[in-house]
């Protein structure tokens, strides 16, 4: 487990170097125009959740070709929880895999919980009473190199891009936040559930896991405006996150930017799957807000109040920068964020990521300062044109002199829970004992 | 339609073209930041001059005469980081920390200051050193031939006070930078000149106007010198450990104050 | 507010119709620009012309001036029996200058003037100096491609720097010529000399305007009534006169230690001295004109003839500031990038003709034809840092 205190360093300074950053091109949700508020706005990833929309009935089908928590909306609280695993071979696996299993369809689906005799401990902790109900709840499960490398019997089977996280020039990543056999992502409404949840897994699988790290955060809730349009979530820098995230409605850009098909080179059994990529960026808040309004919007490349493209401030943030018509960047520069992450080209097509962050807030530095940033999620078909692509584009610009990514991992994320008799990862395990 | 959205816009242009802040920036900023390169080329010299002189020491074995020299040296990179630190590659290998490296300490990649001292405080020890000392002279080298063809940019000049203040703050007031060493106040000293250098500088561009915001700078300026006084050691300081938490405090709050004031010189500049 | 098209509407005020006729020449008033006289009820004259100055063995006709702001042309006519030169001075800032007029022969001198009073010499350093006047105007060319002011600091101050760094260097080489005649090793002063020279050459077009301490360091005999016996012949050139002439190092002491002193004072100046972003550029063109109309023709160094190492200096001086403004200039005219670089290279190309390789050649050595050729190579460099400022909205 991480300790707060520990967290933060950062060592030089990082003026003016350029870094990567994830937050994640301050995205503007280009994809919804039009748009009815009701229909859409649980559709895109990219959309806050909405004030006063929320129910504990909320439920996110827990079946399907693909994990749930990828593509699905985000709901205001999210976390993600690192695991080492202790799988021997591929039947120990394959029960970690079922226990996960058996754990997810019983939190995302609710009901009550199993009362047990007085003198044992609690089936789970009681967080949420004696009815669990579904809040939205979304549990998605990715697996990282090391479970693969360490293991011969399964290292062949290794997605093709799937590498342990490698240091980019602005990291300062601390070894108690990184990597991890077994990644889980967390969603629901409450933080309760996710807590909840959480302690219902470790309990069940202590035998079979060790809880390495854990990173918190939530999603800003946002009351939508008159015409049912709700913006996007602001991030703890104060600029509106999240813009020109893909469409996650739509369900053919979602196979082309986010799902592993079956013609992409990778192993079979991993089709349906998606490139997970976690990054704890931290903001230095303090010096952000001391810094000009002026040089805050050129670094991001965006009206910090409306969101909207620097090229049309008059514009929303669901405007579409002209990059063509600004050539010298005199109006985005060429080093804004928004501009290196996502050059609205045909060629950067290629590069686009689904993002799924949640700011995060944890404590005080050892210095005295707020340790707040940003739990960056993102998924991408192909990590190495995805993520890793973006932030290499990302390394120098001058927002990174604000931020210091300090801990993550890259993971897969298992291809769906097909239907009851089903468990997660199984095609993996499938794979493993016919090689 | 966005509407609420617009208006609050908007509303927010109207107040930031009021007038309220800061004047265009004018060429009265010439002289301070030619004088303030001047002062950044005395320093990466003597930079130079000292590193020299201390990875020679490491490189013969002498860890005490080393050691002796690690902080005095350290002084004047300190004073100019807001330069310094503009050339980002050679930031990481003269003053990276081992929180940098996944490994930390133990990681091949940390090099500079930091890993000298390491190895000087740690370990007790020259061994294994002569490359990283090579490397931190060359660093350096390059580092004032690099600053000798720079062009200063004004913004980053009158902004390097804050951001002098921004390193205290964020990373040094825990005793994080030097570890080791706890040499740390001597790395204090050095910032706080850094920065009052600069506000020394453009001190007569605003003396008229903003009187009032110079008197708090300088009082908290005057209370860094006073407790740092206190501390005095020679031609140095003592270890960061004999400073009361109660004098931490002090420092902490007058950097953060510092930190919050000097972040509007720019704009009080025409340089935001 | 007079018309907005002044250039058609054009009544000469009485007041400068009287002073082109006491000019006894072309009345005046350059035609470039569009403007309109902000605060004078004063109209442009019509007609582009030459403001003519006549000067004499004593003084000049007029020795008062007024003209706009703005874009004006002098014809300075040398009357007297001596070759001259002719200055604006701004204080004792040499504004704008033509040298090496011979007598009986005119020469024409473009510049843009800032409102605000000025003096002009009037041949001879002793002779008393003449009043310009320039009044009030408003230019409004090129005001849209400006970069905005703050793009200027930075290059205004690295040049400062420069020009500081410099002013130090010669400092430090006049103490070693200094130690030289002390120790009364000519062969070792005449090195020392050049070192000296080289740094002053590489902040000469500054300088050489600022004219109290040019008159100090830099004199040259043929501007001094006594000539090399005129106790004015002190500095850079009095030392050469005896380095090189008389092949000694008697009396050069205090001349050496005054150049030290001058020198310090230069620095001082240099550092609090302030500049506008025209300057940059127009400081380098008017210092590569000055060097092709004077210096290039007449030689400089009489004594030494070392012109050749001079110019080379010269170039890389006049090259500093002007390399600080092309990343400026490269936003706006990729090609006047291109001319300003190709310009550098021939007139260095064209000295190192000259100099041929091994022992530096004599300036003496070099004819008329190729002082020519040289000469324009110089203009045509000054021409092409000309076409800076109009790029960056400057003029």
């Amino acid at each position: 487990m991480r300790d707060p205190k520990n967290l933060l360093r950062s060592s030089y300074s990082f003026n003016r170097r350029r870094l990567l950053t994830g937050f994640g091109a301050t995205a503007l949700g280009g994809s919804l125009s039009g748009v009815v508020r009701a229909e859409t706005l649980h559709h895109s990833v990219a959309d806050a959740p909405v004030a006063n929309a929320a129910s504990p009935e909320d439920s996110v089908p827990h079946l399907g070709l693909h994990q749930a928590g990828v593509v699905n909306a985000r709901p205001a609280n999210g976390m993600v929880a690192s695991f080492d695993v202790l799988a021997r071979d591929a039947d120990e696996l394959e029960a970690l895999f079922r226990t996960l299993t058996a754990r997810i369809a019983f939190l995302t689906v609710g009901g009550p919980v199993p009362m047990l005799d007085p003198k044992l401990p609690p089936a789970d902790s009681g967080l949420l009473g004696p009815v669990v109900r579904p809040d939205n709840l979304t549990i998605t499960l990715s697996l990282g190199a090391s479970l693969f490398d360490d293991r011969p019997w399964l290292a062949p089977l290794k997605p093709k891009h799937l590498t342990r996280m490698t240091r980019f020039p602005n990291d300062a990543l601390d070894a108690d936040i990184c990597h991890g056999d077994l990644s889980i992502q967390i969603c629901a409404n409450t933080q309760d559930t996710t807590i909840h949840a959480l302690r219902d897994i470790i309990k069940a699988s202590s035998r079979q896991m060790i809880l390495k790290w854990k990173q918190e955060g939530n999603v800003p809730v946002i009351t939508p405006g008159p015409d049912g349009r709700a913006e996007s979530a602001r991030n703890f820098l104060g600029f509106r996150d999240g813009s020109a995230n893909p469409d996650s409605s739509d369900a053919a850009e979602m196979d082309r930017v986010v799902w592993v098909g079956p013609d992409e080179g990778e192993p079979a059994w991993a089709t349906g799957g998606s490139y997970q990529v976690v990054r704890i960026i931290r903001n230095f808040v303090e010096r952000w807000d001391r810094t000009p309004f002026g040089e805050q919007e050129r670094i991001m490349g965006r009206a910090k109040m409306t969101g909207a493209p620097l090229d049309r401030r008059e514009g929303s943030e669901f405007d579409v920068p002209d990059y063509a018509s600004d050539p010298e960047g005199k109006a985005t520069p060429m080093d804004a964020h928004i501009r290196l992450a996502n050059a609205r080209d045909e060629a950067s097509r290629a590069n686009i990521i689904l993002r799924r962050p949640f700011n995060y807030s944890n404590g005080v530095t050892r210095s005295g300062q707020l340790d707040q940033g940003l739990l960056f999620i993102c998924y991408q078909a192909n990590l190495e044109q995805g993520f890793i692509t973006v932030q290499r584009k990302l390394n120098g610009e001058p927002l990174e002199e604000y931020i210091k990514p300090v801990g993550g991992g890259f993971f897969y994320t298992l291809p769906g829970i097909r239907d009851a008799s089903d468990y997660v990862g199984s095609s993996l395990i499938a794979a493993a004992r016919g090689a | 339609m966005r509407i609420s959205g617009l208006v609050g816009a908007s509303a927010l242009a109207l107040v930031l073209s009021s007038g309220a802040f800061a004047q265009e920036a004018s060429l009265d900023l010439v002289e301070p930041i030619a004088e303030y390169k001047i002062y950044v080329s005395e320093k990466v010299a003597k930079l130079v001059e000292d590193t020299t002189a201390f990875t020679a020491a490491v490189k013969a074995g002498e860890v005490d005469k080393a050691k002796a020299l690690f902080a005095p040296t350290r002084l004047s990179y300190e004073a100019i980081e807001p330069i310094a630190e503009l050339f980002s590659d050679l930031d990481v290998s003269i003053d990276s920390r081992a929180d940098d490296y996944e490994k930390a300490e133990a990681d091949p990649e940390f090099p500079g200051f930091h890993r000298i001292e390491y190895g000087l405080w740690e370990k007790n020890s020259a061994e294994g050193l002569a490359p990283v000392a090579d490397k931190l002279l060359a660093d350096v080298k390059e580092l004032e031939g690099r600053i000798a063809s720079l062009t200063f940019p004004p913004e980053k000049v009158v902004g390097g006070a804050a951001v002098l203040m921004e390193e205290v703050a964020a990373t040094k007031i825990s005793g994080e930078e030097d570890r080791y060493s706890h040499t740390d106040l001597w790395d204090f000293r050095g910032n706080f000149d850094g920065a009052r250098k600069i506000v020394d500088l453009v001190r007569p561009l605003i003396a008229e106007k903003e009187a009032d915001f110079l008197k708090t700078v300088d009082a908290n300026f005057a209370t860094v010198d006073t407790t740092l006084a206190k501390y005095k050691d020679g031609e140095g300081y003592v270890t960061y450990d004999k400073l009361t938490e109660d004098d931490r405090k002090v420092l902490a709050a007058a950097v953060n104050t510092l930190a919050e004031d000097l972040s509007t010189l720019r704009g009080k500049l025409g340089l935001d | 507010m007079s018309s907005p098209d002044p250039q058609r509407d054009g009544t000469p005020s009485s007041r400068l119709m009287t002073i082109a006729l006491l000019g006894a020449g072309i009345l005046v008033l350059a035609g470039g620009g569009a403007f309109y006289l902000a605060s004078q009820k004063v109209a442009r004259p019509v007609e582009a012309g030459a403001i003519a100055v006549r000067v004499g063995d004593k003084s000049c006709e007029p020795m008062d001036l007024t003209v706009p702001a703005g874009r004006s042309v002098f014809e300075i006519e040398n009357a007297s029996n001596r070759p001259i030169e002719w200055e604006i001075l701004d204080g004792v800032m040499v504004v704008e200058e033509r040298e090496n007029i011979a007598p009986g022969f005119r020469s024409q001198l473009a510049t843009r003037l800032k409102p605000g009073s000025y003096d002009i010499t009037c041949g001879l350093l002793s002779n008393p100096r003449g009043k310009l006047t320039v009044i009030a105007s408003a230019h409004s060319e090129a005001e849209k491609a400006k970069p905005p002011l703050k793009a200027f600091i930075g290059p205004l101050s690295e040049y400062k720097v420069y020009l500081v760094l410099q002013s130090g260097q010669m400092i430090q080489a006049t103490k070693t010529l200094q130690n030289a005649i002390e120790a009364g090793d000519v062969a070792a002063t005449k090195a020392a000399y050049g070192a000296a020279r080289v740094a002053y050459r590489h902040v000469e077009s500054v300088s050489g305007r600022i004219a109290d301490i040019e008159n100090a360091m830099d004199p040259v005999a043929a501007y001094l009534a006594g000539r090399e016996q005129d106790p004015a012949f002190t500095g850079f050139h009095r030392i050469e006169f005896g380095l090189w002439r008389e092949s000694s190092v008697a009396g050069l002491k205090p001349i050496a230690d005054k150049l030290i002193a001058d020198a310090a004072t230069l620095r001082d100046r240099l550092k609090v001295l302030k500049f506008e972003p025209a300057d940059l550029s127009g400081n380098s063109a008017r210092e590569a004109r000055r060097l092709a109309e004077g210096p290039v023709i007449s030689g400089d160094s009489l004594y030494a003839s070392d012109d050749l190492a001079e110019f080379a200096a010269a170039v890389d001086g006049l090259e500093k500031p002007v390399s600080l403004l092309l990343p400026l200039v490269a936003e706006a005219s990729p090609e006047t990038v291109k001319t300003v670089t190709d310009a550098f290279a021939a007139t260095r190309a064209e000295i190192g003709k000259l100099g041929g390789t091994g022992t530096p050649v004599a300036y003496t050595d070099v004819p008329p034809d190729a002082r020519k050729t040289l000469s324009a190579s110089f203009m045509a460099l000054a021409d092409a840092i000309d076409r800076i400022n109009p790029a960056l909205g400057q003029e």
